[in-house]
């Protein structure tokens, strides 16, 4: 059963705090949660395809097929962070800026439904197969109930300290872990690239597992959070820092975009 | 003139060229030749839980999962995961690496699946 705790948090960790983020985040936009719902059937269907597939996948592409369809889901999470990112300055910049709903949708459910896609699949696997065939349904229900549990508790407590501040340090805070999630996200398609040999896996830049071991708790957090890793190679933090730069690049760009009609305003107005 | 101008520098150029294309020939050749090593999964076990494989050097890895439920390849110290799907097998390439132990687990069955693979 613990088995069944330590897995299906691991997977869950990750997603959870990325939707209580864009939840907190989406309060301070002036929205209210009904692209949830919309997220989140899109995820358990990508998850239950992504699953099903899986074999059909992993085969494609010379057996890399999985590695090409984790690393393209989290790459293109990145990327709609780093929107996420540009919307939320230009809402910090112009409190009387509305984000269309439109955009919104498709940062918010996209970014959601990808992570689900891919965490997803592997509970489905899990379950599927070490509960519903092996019969060992109770064990292995109970265990992930028990991690969903605990999962939620974290996002739970996440979400309310995120809401608890005012509007405008609440945007900032998510543009920070927004930011560093999608580092971590990028991180880890750094390791599925190198793992297809379509990216070089250079020998370790540092090792810090004798402070925290990945598989501690700590670790386990930390890597959820801002994408740990104890020995990381050149490529992962390439492209660590790379994501770190894109989404400060669509931060400043938004703040750019926003300030000049302000100046013209008040040049006006003098 | 401007003839005359390509074609000096042309030839200039075509020793160092040719010597490039040779040493991305002998690269891909090289590539060509990563050593393979296989692991099996057979009752949420690893065989052989231990490999001994070379240091500095790339290998592929393909691991062979003889049991009906899927299991994931994973190592923290080698940066890798990877789903196997049951009764199926899945490539992972590996290193280079430095000398020393690099443990791997199976992490659908935590504690059983256990294997370490040693770089000398």
């Amino acid at each position: 059963m613990t088995d069944a705790v330590v897995i299906v948090l691991r997977e869950v960790l990750e997603a959870m705090l990325l939707i209580c983020m864009l939840m907190a985040s989406s309060t301070a936009m002036g929205y209210r949660f009904r692209w949830l719902g919309l997220a989140l059937l899109l995820g358990v269907c990508g998850a239950t395809i992504y699953a099903l597939g899986l074999e059909r996948i992993s085969m494609s592409f010379d057996g890399f097929g999985q590695e090409i369809v984790n690393a393209t889901l989290l790459i293109a999470i990145a990327v709609l962070l780093a929107g996420h990112n540009y919307l939320a300055v230009k809402q910090l910049t112009d409190f009387s800026y509305r984000i269309p709903y439109g955009l919104l949708l498709l940062v918010f459910v996209g970014t959601v439904s990808m992570a689900m896609t891919r965490e997803g699949a592997e509970i489905y696997l899990y379950g599927y197969s070490y509960g519903v065939l092996a019969g060992n349904k109770s064990s292995v229900f109970s265990g992930g109930a028990i991690g969903v549990g605990i999962g939620l508790s974290v996002g739970t407590f996440f979400y309310y300290g995120l809401k608890s501040l005012p509007r405008n340090k609440r945007l900032i805070t998510c543009c920070v872990v927004s930011l560093v999630l999608a580092a971590g996200m990028m991180g880890q398609a750094a390791l599925f690239l190198s793992q297809a040999d379509l990216l070089p896996s250079p020998q370790p830049l540092w090792d810090t597992s004798n402070i925290f071991t990945e598989a501690s708790l700590v670790g386990e957090l930390l890597h959820a959070a801002v994408g740990y890793e104890a020995s990381p190679s050149l490529t992962q933090v390439l492209l660590y820092l790379g994501s770190i730069f894109t989404s400060l690049a669509a931060m400043f760009a938004a703040w750019v975009l926003s300030r000049k009609p302000v100046n013209v305003a008040l040049g006006e107005s003098q | 003139m401007k003839m005359g101008t390509i074609f000096t520098v042309v030839r200039r150029y075509f020793g160092r060229l040719c010597y490039f294309l040779f040493l991305s020939i002998a690269a891909s050749a090289a590539s060509a030749q990563t050593p393979i090593f296989e692991i099996e999964i057979r009752e949420h076990l690893f065989f052989p839980a231990e490999i001994e494989i070379p240091a500095n050097q790339k290998v592929k890895l393909i691991i062979y999962n003889h049991d009906a439920t899927p299991e994931e390849f994973e190592s923290y110290e080698l940066n890798r995961e990877k789903v196997i799907v049951g009764n199926s097998q899945g490539v992972v390439f590996i290193g280079p690496l430095k000398p020393g132990e690099y443990p791997f687990f199976g992490e659908f069955n935590l504690k059983t699946a256990l294997g370490k693979i040693i770089v000398k």
